[in-house]
């Protein structure tokens, strides 16, 4: 079938049925769940010394009070990673390229942490809107900019993950058409353009797990300013 | 239910028959709280299956070797590629070129980089069970130290005697020898009041007869009268006289 380049962003649906939902639960199952040996297989053990050094590494800078947010930043993460991941492999679709799902998934949280913030200690909150050691005639101006600044958080979480995300598949999808297009021509240039490829397929791969993290990390930065 | 009838309704309710069949068992235990079955399960194999090409399970060639033999599932995935390919049942198009390069970069990252994520799993239960077992061998060490510390006790017990019977004898002397100082120390005691007794006595007959000399001479200086103390002086100046006769005969 003759694909175009935004196939890969549609929605998928198979004759009528609409799988969107299947494509966003299904990486999950990928991931095992911990049985109840004792000594596990080699997958468990990686797994879960992975969660446990990215957990402690991330809830490490929070107070005990953010700890309960621990279980949603893990799973979020693992989520995200697993969706990225397989987003890398041929005729996937990837549900984070699409900014509804990203803004679904960041609005919601961002908004939970301001209001903890507006909630428990409002004072506070509203402090961080006017950093230390401002010269007295720019208060008004920077209280402005920095209300700006926090009320465009979600947009930038989701537009950020969004971007990355759709940017690395477009441009994966480009090149590769540039190096069929270029193999019965120029067999050496396509050449060079396929090592581009591989350069870049190694990038995305790095962006795709560098995206999960600082997706979660972000979230625990504005967690930790308003706990 | 009135109150006379709820004392009698569990004996009753006991007495009816059970509310399902004998052999629905798995369905009237309570979610998740007890063993599924309580006979000893057959333990968990600890490697997966064995496969080939990391895809297709062994199993798959075993199927196949009776009617093929060894080549048989290799010449089926050819054709079937062939027949894919070119019937453009697959198409050839940018996706291909970009899976021919995800999936070099996996196959490579997992031929590289396996075995030592394999280990590092492997060292990771490793570690668990090591650490395990040092508490359980640690225990052992101490309980087995404690019991040879007992039975040096026990040894140190039974020499116990011979250590009384020194300390008796310790005792013994100790109480030898303080009776000795003792006895001496009375008997130097007494010898020091029966020498005081005797010096008495000396010193009394002494004093009587220095007393009897003075009073002697002190009679005898008395009664020598003046005449005889002329005559004496008169005999000692002829004496004298004949003695220098002699000396100056002398020199």
């Amino acid at each position: 079938m003759n694909l175009s380049f935004f196939d890969q962003f549609m929605s998928p649906c198979f004759m009528g049925i609409p799988l969107t939902l299947l494509s966003m639960l299904l990486p999950t199952l990928l991931i095992p769940a911990p049985n109840n040996r004792w000594v596990s297989n080699r997958l468990s053990a990686i797994q879960l010394w992975f969660l446990n050094t990215t957990t402690k590494q991330l809830m490490s800078p929070l107070n005990k009070k953010a700890h309960k947010w621990a279980l949603i930043l893990t799973s979020l993460m693992m989520m995200l990673l697993a969706i990225n991941l397989l987003g890398l492999l041929p005729y996937t679709f990837t549900p984070t390229t699409q900014l509804s799902m990203n803004m679904a998934l960041a609005f919601p949280l961002w908004l939970a942490t301001l209001l903890t913030g507006l909630r428990n200690q409002p004072s506070i909150s509203l402090g961080h809107l006017l950093p230390e050691g401002t010269p007295t005639l720019l208060i008004p101006a920077l209280i402005l900019i920095e209300t700006t600044s926090l009320l465009i958080r979600p947009l930038a979480l989701g537009v950020r993950l969004t971007a990355n995300l759709t940017a690395g598949h477009l441009l994966i999808q480009l090149i590769s058409t540039a190096t069929m297009a270029l193999l019965p021509i120029m067999p050496v240039v396509s050449a060079l353009t396929a090592t581009i490829l591989f350069l870049l397929t190694i990038l995305e791969i790095a962006v795709a797990m560098i995206q999960a993290y600082v997706f979660v990390l972000l979230l625990s930065l504005y967690l930790q300013e308003n706990i | 239910l009135s109150a006379p009838l709820l004392p009698s309704a569990p004996a009753a309710l006991r007495s009816l028959p059970p509310p399902v069949a004998a052999g629905v068992l798995h369905t009237t235990r309570q979610l998740h709280t007890t063993q599924q079955c309580l006979a000893p399960l057959p333990p968990l194999p600890e490697k997966g299956g064995e496969v080939r090409y990391g895809l297709i399970p062994e199993e798959f060639f075993q199927f196949l070797y009776p009617k093929t033999g060894v080549t048989g599932p290799y010449m089926l995935g050819t054709g079937l590629l062939l027949y894919l390919l070119s019937k453009e049942i697959y198409v050839v198009n940018h996706e291909t070129v970009a899976a021919v390069c995800i999936l070099s970069v996996i196959i490579y990252g997992v031929k590289k980089y396996g075995s030592a994520v394999a280990a590092f799993a492997d060292k990771l239960n490793e570690e668990k069970v090591a650490t395990a077992l040092a508490v359980k061998n640690e225990a052992i060490k101490s309980l087995e130290t404690a019991i040879e510390e007992e039975k040096k006790e026990q040894w140190r017990v039974e020499g116990c005697s011979y250590l009384f019977d020194a300390k008796r004898n310790n005792v013994a002397m100790l109480l030898e020898t303080n009776y000795r100082e003792r006895l001496l120390t009375v008997y130097n005691e007494v010898k020091k009041r029966l020498d005081y007794q005797v010096a008495m006595q000396n010193l009394k007959r002494q004093k009587e007869q220095d007393h009897m000399i003075q009073w002697v001479e002190k009679s005898v200086v008395q009664s020598i009268t003046p005449q005889q103390q002329k005559e004496s002086i008169a005999k000692c100046i002829l004496d004298l006289k004949a003695l220098s006769k002699s000396a100056q005969a002398a020199v």
